[in-house]
């Protein structure tokens, strides 16, 4: 049943970038490309909801098809390029993350997913809860939303690699 | 219904003199929170009240009430969470340990694993959370309701609505209030949109942890117009912003003739991949006696519960919302094995009841309408979850939370976990089992 939906982003390219363009416009692409195609994501929960992961799960669904893109998930940070971060960054958390990012290879990326890990949404000030992601590691892009949809997480990571709207042809 | 207006202490005595001047059973103020059963013993030693659950392996496991003394700057007592598992102490020649955790898997929460396992036999596990404390009984305190009920939904994302209208259901008890029919319905039909997201995203994950890809895909995808139908309807894909105590925060338009069709593709096409599964060996023998919880007389609540011989449902057993209208083809006692087949089956039977009861509720609009007036009281909401049984209690003074309590159904359910995992698995059946469950760490690291 996917079959005609297939064609449709064969000819008119990806129907997420189709969307986007046509709510947002067109966005203008980094200028230097750190990485040329294919993204290994590590996801890192640092005290979510839940949320924030349920939406990145359904990016991998065949509604928004990451892989098309030559995104795909890793299990190892040793593996991955961008690091995924979610949650309101505990007190807990905070080496966990630090160790992780350390144990990425050069060059990496880290992106923060969702109002928690920009601010601590309503979290903020909670005790134990230190609500800024950008003090414990450097953050290359802010995804916000509670949950950002796995509409706004596609177009988020394009973006990052500089693969954004501006270039609808480009699936991978 | 009694009101406990009394905040500075409340005094056990007071209010059962209070609830038997009403002619009221003190356990409809003070129900069991969690899974555990409470009874109320008369001076002649014979149980006088009970509540949770009529499943067959109830026991009366605790005498009197919890506590119930507290004061405004005092929370209610935390939830400590205790692992059924002894501590580790398996050693020997082969025996060893396979961390896992907090950062696991592809996409999936802050937990620790740690099993015992003597080559492929996974001999224990050993649960280590508390890596996402987000505070959230202490960032209540103070809050008004209105603004309150925003961190109710934050507390675990995939049950945005049962948290809202648990906290909701409190605060109208603790005020005496109630609302009014259209409310209600719309309450329960968002409930159970929920509840149809929820599971079809639990047995989305079960068959990818078993490799069966395709019906994983159409599992998602099905979830994923469950969440854009919300979206169309709501404005928020799971549902936020809506429910809030004795008010209704967002205006909203008649999807009354729009759901029926939602309901029917989903009903239709869920039943395909059912079907599918149904007969696809390496799936079914995947789940077969794998994770089979062992104990009798745990008292297991929500899914978990119903697939291990347990019967409870709140919807069922204190009607909330419009429920009392809904309810109909309970699950019987004893339904499934209590393994990880157990699970796949109520899930399958719940998103059928589900369907159904949202055929009935329909989809009205509903007009956003004014929040909660201030006041004082005590007050406990409670809600089957998509997961189970999820507790509210709070305590308002001044149009402000005092202190509140949560206990949700994650809390109690992960005790079966390593018990139903060091239950003669292999450690390839782990993430199936761990998918089977499918609980939420966000809810037991409140
Ligand atoms: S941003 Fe929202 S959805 Fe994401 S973890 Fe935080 S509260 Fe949950």
């Amino acid at each position: 049943m996917f079959y005609p939906r297939w064609i449709v982003n064969l000819t008119k390219g990806p129907a997420v970038l189709r969307r986007r363009a046509a709510t947002r416009g067109a966005k203008a692409p980094m200028p230097a490309r750190l990485f040329a195609r294919s993204l290994a994501i590590r996801h890192l929960d640092a005290g979510s909801c839940n949320g924030c992961e349920s939406e990145i799960g359904l990016m991998g669904s065949p509604v928004y098809d990451l892989s098309r893109f030559g995104f795909s998930f890793t299990p190892s940070p040793r593996h991955a390029d961008v690091l995924l971060i979610t949650g309101v960054v505990t007190e807990a958390m905070v080496p966990l993350i630090r160790t992780t990012y350390d144990a990425m290879p050069d060059p990496k990326l880290v992106v923060a997913v969702g109002d928690c890990a920009v601010d601590g949404c309503v979290f903020h000030g909670a005790p134990g809860v230190v609500g800024n992601l950008a003090e414990v590691v450097p953050v290359d892009r802010w995804i916000p939303g509670c949950p950002p949809t796995p509409d706004d997480l596609v177009d988020g990571l394009l973006a990052l690699v500089g693969r954004g709207a501006s270039a609808p042809g480009e699936a991978g | 219904m009694a009101h406990i207006r009394d905040l500075e202490e409340v005094s056990l005595l007071s209010i059962c003199r209070e609830a038997a001047r009403e002619g009221q059973k003190i356990l409809d103020i003070f129900p069991a929170e969690g899974g555990t059963s409470v009874a109320l013993w008369g001076e002649d030693g014979k149980i006088v009240e009970r509540d949770a659950g009529p499943g067959p392996h109830e026991r009366p496991s605790r005498c009197g009430f919890p506590s119930l003394r507290f004061s405004e700057e005092r929370d209610f007592p935390p939830d400590a969470f205790e692992p059924a598992a002894a501590p580790r102490a398996i050693i020997g020649e082969g025996m060893h340990v396979i961390p896992l955790g907090p950062v696991r898997a592809d996409v999936a929460e802050a937990l620790r694993y740690e099993m015992d396992v003597l080559g492929d036999e996974i001999h224990s596990l050993t649960l280590r959370p508390g890596y996402k404390r987000r505070g959230v009984t202490r960032i209540l305190q103070g809050m008004e309701p209105s603004q309150a009920v925003e961190v109710a939904e934050r507390t675990s994302g995939t049950s945005t609505v049962a948290h809202a209208l648990a906290f909701s259901l409190a605060v109208e008890h603790a005020l005496g209030l109630e609302v009014d029919d259209s409310t209600a319905v719309l309450r329960s039909t968002l409930a159970e949109l929920e509840r149809l997201h929820s599971h079809l995203g639990d047995l989305a994950s079960l068959a990818a942890a078993t490799g069966t890809i395709v019906a994983a895909a159409d599992l998602y995808r099905l979830r994923d117009s469950v969440l854009r139908f919300g979206e169309r309807w709501t404005g928020h894909r799971y549902l936020r912003g809506l429910i809030a105590p004795v008010g209704w925060r967002r205006t909203l338009p008649d999807v009354s003739a729009e759901l029926p069709s939602l309901l029917g593709t989903v009903e239709h096409q869920f039943q395909v991949v059912r079907h599918a599964l149904d007969h696809t060996n390496s799936f079914l023998d995947r789940l077969h006696g794998a994770g089979r919880i062992p104990q009798e007389g745990l008292e297991l609540v929500g899914v978990v519960g119903r697939s291990a011989g347990r019967s409870e449902d709140v919807r069922w057993d204190r009607p909330y919302a419009s429920y009392p209208e809904l309810c109909y083809g309970r699950l019987p006692a004893g339904f499934a094995a209590g393994d990880a087949y157990g699970r796949y089956v109520v899930r399958c039977e719940e998103i059928a009841q589900s369907v159904a009861m949202l055929r009935r509720a329909g989809g009205h609009a509903a007009a956003a309408t004014p929040a909660a007036e201030r006041g004082d009281g005590l007050g406990y909401g409670l809600v089957e979850a998509p997961r189970g049984r999820l507790f509210y209690r709070v305590a308002l003074r001044g149009g402000r939370i005092a202190a509140s309590r949560i206990r949700t159904a994650s809390s109690i359910n992960w005790i079966a976990v390593p018990l139903a995992v060091a239950n003669r698995n292999i450690l390839q059946d782990f993430p199936i089992i761990d998918a089977s469950f499918n609980l939420s760490v966000a809810s037991l690291d409140l």
